[in-house]
């Protein structure tokens, strides 16, 4: 059977080249949940690395966080994650003979289980098998959001003046930018339960979120005024 | 406010034949997409303002621009801009150094790994 769309690889292709909005990630993770059934057990090892399933190039393979199609419980969310790892770490062994002409796509996942802390795995496997559809969804979009190291490094390129930006320093701005919103959404959710407001985030929490970040100088200063924008 | 130039910049993406050296053309929207979601994700509504998202960009942008200045003060005495010279910028906040420093580690790791797949399949194809 040729399994040469990895979720994560073909996340590592959409990244380079299609829109993200292509299902094809989607499709991957249900497809794999059958063969990966028997690895369930074993899947306290390989499975939800906390920190090394972080890595943000692997993208937002599913887009639509109400997205129907992974409809029914947090257990199947969950599963599919786990899956696909538990899959990528069966898929290397597997796959040798297979044709593959895109670049990124023999991640070898395999590594991954080696550095992570089994019992804090433990612990991030019991947190999430207790989630509910929402939570999980919003977890989900935690973990794959990522700021398009593409669009990042046209930006940086176009503030340095300088073409030689590495991938590494790409990847390593999208991260901390990827960090620094985080700090200013939640800091805008504080804002919003001390006002006591409900909904959206409006911009004047955000504001007000940022105010206070450039007081606790968690955001750098610039030692000239930008004048004209 | 009319000011053509801006104009003509402002939501097209245009496919960057010529690397802009200022950083006065500034496509609105590059980050859209996945801002809406990495919003969502921190605890936004599912569906993230227009506006706010927008704000946040503009913010997210601004924070990097510094960031890469400051990156570059720092880097001209070497002459050329290096990782480690973010990596110095946010050596105070300790949960960016370490993500950073982990990103960093998981790439060189799937650099590795991309490397080792390689070679064993020169291998194979040499064996068949």
């Amino acid at each position: 059977m040729k399994q040469s769309k990895d979720p994560f690889e073909a996340a590592l292709e959409e990244q380079e080249e299609s829109p993200p909005d292509s299902p094809v990630g989607e499709d991957e993770l249900n497809s794999q949940i059958p063969n990966e059934a028997q690895n369930q057990t074993n899947g306290g090892q390989n499975i939800l690395l906390d920190d090394d399933d972080d890595y943000d190039e692997l993208g937002p393979t599913i887009k639509n966080p109400s997205h129907p199609s992974s409809s029914s419980t947090p257990k199947l969310h969950s599963a599919s994650v786990n899956a696909s790892i538990a899959a990528a770490v069966t898929n290397k062994n597997k796959e040798y003979d297979d044709d593959e002409e895109e670049e990124n796509v023999d991640v070898e996942l395999s590594k991954f289980p080696s550095s992570a802390d089994p019992t804090k795995m433990a612990k991030m496997q019991a947190i999430l098998s207790q989630f509910t559809e929402d939570q999980m969804s919003r977890y989900e979009s935690f973990r794959r959001s990522a700021l398009q190291k593409s669009n990042m490094r046209r930006l940086l390129v176009s503030i340095t003046g300088s073409q030689k930006i590495s991938l590494p320093m790409t990847i390593v701005v999208c991260g901390i930018a990827k960090m620094f919103v985080g700090e200013l959404v939640e800091k805008a959710r504080m804002v919003m339960t001390e006002r006591k407001e409900s909904g959206p985030i409006r911009p004047c929490h955000i504001r007000e979120a940022y105010r206070r970040l450039k007081l606790e100088g968690k955001v750098p200063k610039r030692s000239v005024q930008r004048l004209f924008r | 406010m009319s000011n053509p130039s801006t104009g003509a910049s402002s939501k097209s993406k245009l496919a960057s034949s010529q690397p802009s050296e200022t950083s006065f053309k500034r496509k609105r929207g590059v980050f859209q997409k996945d801002l809406q979601h990495m919003m969502y994700g921190f605890g936004d509504d599912p569906n993230p303002l227009p506006e706010t998202v927008a704000l946040v960009e503009d913010i997210v942008v601004e924070y990097v621009t510094d960031l890469a200045h400051k990156a570059q003060d720092i880097g001209s005495n070497r002459g050329k801009l290096s990782v480690e010279d973010f990596l110095y910028l946010i050596r105070k906040d300790l949960p960016k150094l370490n993500r950073a420093t982990e990103l960093l580690s998981m790439q060189e790791e799937l650099k590795q790994a991309r490397k080792a797949f390689e070679v064993d399949e020169e291998k194979l194809g040499t064996l068949e």
